[in-house]
């Protein structure tokens, strides 16, 4: 098991957030969708595992590279 | 009845096969057994897993330093850390160089430093591919013993420089590399690490501590997120030793094996006039919602053929190479999901090396655009990333190879100039641009456009929004891709799934042209 952070690879505002804590998701489930740039960017799991922790909220402004989830996975 | 004959030679070619017995040993059974066990292949194994079996011809195997009796006998040898030579890969000749670890952490003190210089040489001289195999700690100060005298640092530029004008080189840590190690591993066409394993950087740990007196990690100074994700100077990271051999050989498989020659042709796998219907509808028609730009790649490209350099790097931007119809191609293809795809400094130095990468090796170009300009911000200006951005331009400006575009979706601002040549070298470079119906272009996107523009106009309507929808929906209208073809603004608005058929008749007619203008480009590598 180790713990991954998943990161946004994008400046922008959080505006939807799809998961919540102990959620079991699958490899490319969408997790959060960002909103930059009049486009709304999915950040998607890199590999499947279970949420640990939603470090945002809807609304948030976060930066590039900004950890937005901690996700473990095998 | 025939008398045997006596041996002439046999003492020395006996004393022969056992110098090479020393070599093949490298630094000993316990020093290759622990090498080993943290999960690396000698030099050895490494030129034995690239090349084809039995291929190798070693140059230098003697080479080495050692120590005789009184007597004359060898009372000790230890082997050169150089193993050098050349062998085929895909029945073509390739040079190899590999640092033996396994003798005093492959230090460059225990080399003959002469061998890997000649095997640069040997690339030069007889044009032909070379692998450098980086395992080596360095210098040491010990050294300067052997010399009795200091000298002006100067590793021999020729043909460390020239090489990457005339044939693929490519340089793969395998350890930690610094200074002169770092510069043979960065100094390629193809730079690859190997996550966990290595490390490189200017200077180690030892000399950041000596110069500002701070402890660091070896990994947080050069490991894969510093020298990949943010400065992009390694193009790969690979898991194992194995992995990032096999890298390399792919990679080479996309090049010619000099500036002279053609890259060959692949045998034709997939139908060059396969169309996958889903392309038709794989942009949203609402611009808000994005598209996965690695699947509609996968779909264009002959079947697993794309090959991506520098994925974690600049990633707004992809750099691929792929086969049409067999043919060899670099493929340059924004990517929305990351920073909206807009061009980023690091993106924009990424797709200015590897449209140098093409031209040098004469590999047709094909841009999917959907780009909304140049990133914009303090941290981007501060960065210098419209600089940046220009050199991306200089770039497509100067190199000489056919050029194709394809309007996925955005072209706006600086993208327009940097998608295709609009004079090129010989000043009557074409303009093959096509575009997809969910393309759209102009110098400013229309809705911060309207935005500026018509301010006071929708401040002062009685429903603002409305009025700024309203704008912006006329505005759309004009800017349908159908009208500038109208104009020959572009070469044709084309059903997606159309798209494959059309790249893959364009790049015969490339090769064709390329055939006409081989040899070396007076620029090369930026």
């Amino acid at each position: 098991m180790s713990t991954i952070a998943v990161k946004s690879d994008v400046a922008g505002t959080v505006w939807q957030i799809h998961v919540r804590e102990g959620d079991v998701v699958e490899e490319d489930q969408t997790l959060i969708i960002m909103e930059s740039m009049k486009m709304e960017i999915p950040l998607m799991a890199a590999e499947s595992g279970r949420v640990i922790s939603v470090l945002v909220a809807e609304g948030d402004v976060v930066k590039d590279g900004q950890d937005v989830l901690l996700m473990e996975c095998d | 009845m025939s008398t045997p004959v006596a041996p002439e030679w046999s003492l020395e070619l006996a004393d022969i096969r056992a110098r090479r017995e020393v070599a093949y040993a490298l630094g000993g059974p316990e020093a290759v057994e622990k090498h080993h066990a943290q999960g690396k292949l000698t030099a050895r194994e490494r030129i034995g897993h690239l090349l084809e079996s039995e291929s190798f011809e070693e140059f230098g195997i003697l080479a080495g330093a050692v120590k005789y009796t009184a007597e004359g006998k060898i009372a000790s040898a230890t082997p050169s850390t150089a193993v050098v030579g050349v062998g085929t890969i895909a029945q073509r000749r390739t040079v190899v160089a590999a640092d033996d670890f396994t003798i005093r952490g492959g230090s460059s003190e225990a080399a003959v430093a002469e061998k890997w210089i000649y095997a640069d040489r040997y690339a030069w001289e007889y044009k032909l591919p070379i692998i450098r195999m980086i395992d080596s700690a360095g210098g040491s100060v010990k050294l300067l013993d052997k010399l009795g005298h200091t000298k002006i640092p100067g590793y021999a530029l020729l043909p460390i420089t020239h090489l990457l004008g005339a044939v693929p080189v490519v340089g793969i840590a395998h350890g930690a590399c610094a200074g002169l190690g770092a510069l043979r591993v960065a100094a390629s066409h193809l730079s690859i690490m190997v996550r966990g394993q290595s490390q490189v950087f200017a200077a180690g740990p030892p000399v950041v501590k000596q110069a500002f007196g701070i402890d660091i990690d070896k990994n947080d100074l050069g490991g894969y997120d510093q020298v990949h994700r943010h400065s992009g100077m390694i193009n790969l990271a690979a898991n194992t030793d194995a992995e990032a051999l096999d890298l390399a050989k792919r990679f080479l498989s996309y090049l010619p094996g000099n500036v002279w020659e053609q890259p060959p042709r692949a045998a034709v796998t997939d139908a060059p006039g396969r169309r996958d219907a889903w392309l038709n509808d794989a942009i949203p028609h609402d611009r808000r919602k994005i598209f996965n730009p690695h699947k509609i790649l996968k779909s264009l490209v002959d079947k697993d053929s794309l090959f991506e350099m520098s994925p974690d790097f600049g990633a707004s931007t992809i750099t691929a190479f792929a086969r049409m119809n067999g043919y060899s191609v670099g493929i340059i293809c924004n990517n929305p999901r990351v920073g909206g795809g807009a061009l980023t400094r690091a993106a924009a130095l990424k797709q200015t090396r590897f449209i140098d990468l093409c031209d040098t090796f004469h590999l047709p170009l094909i841009f999917l655009v959907d780009q909304p300009g140049v990133m914009t911000g303090q941290e981007a200006e501060m960065q210098g990333t419209l600089g940046a951005a220009m050199q991306a331009v200089h770039a497509i400006e100067q190199a000489s190879v056919p050029v194709i575009t394809i309007v996925l979706r955005r072209c706006v601002g600086l993208a327009g100039a940097m998608v295709s040549p609009w004079h090129g070298p010989t000043g009557t470079a074409l303009p093959h641009r096509f575009a997809w119906p969910s393309a759209q272009w102009g110098s400013i996107p229309i809705e911060g456009g309207v935005a500026a523009a018509y301010k006071q106009d929708i401040a002062a309507a009685d429903d603002p929004l409305a009025r700024r929808k309203e704008l912006e929906a006329h505005y759309q209208a004009l800017a349908s891709p159908l009208r500038t073809a109208e104009r020959f603004g572009v070469i044709d608005v084309i059903e997606p799934d159309s798209t494959r058929p059309l790249l893959c008749n364009w790049v015969g007619d490339a090769y064709r042209i390329t055939a006409l203008s081989l040899g070396p480009k007076r620029r090369t590598m930026r």
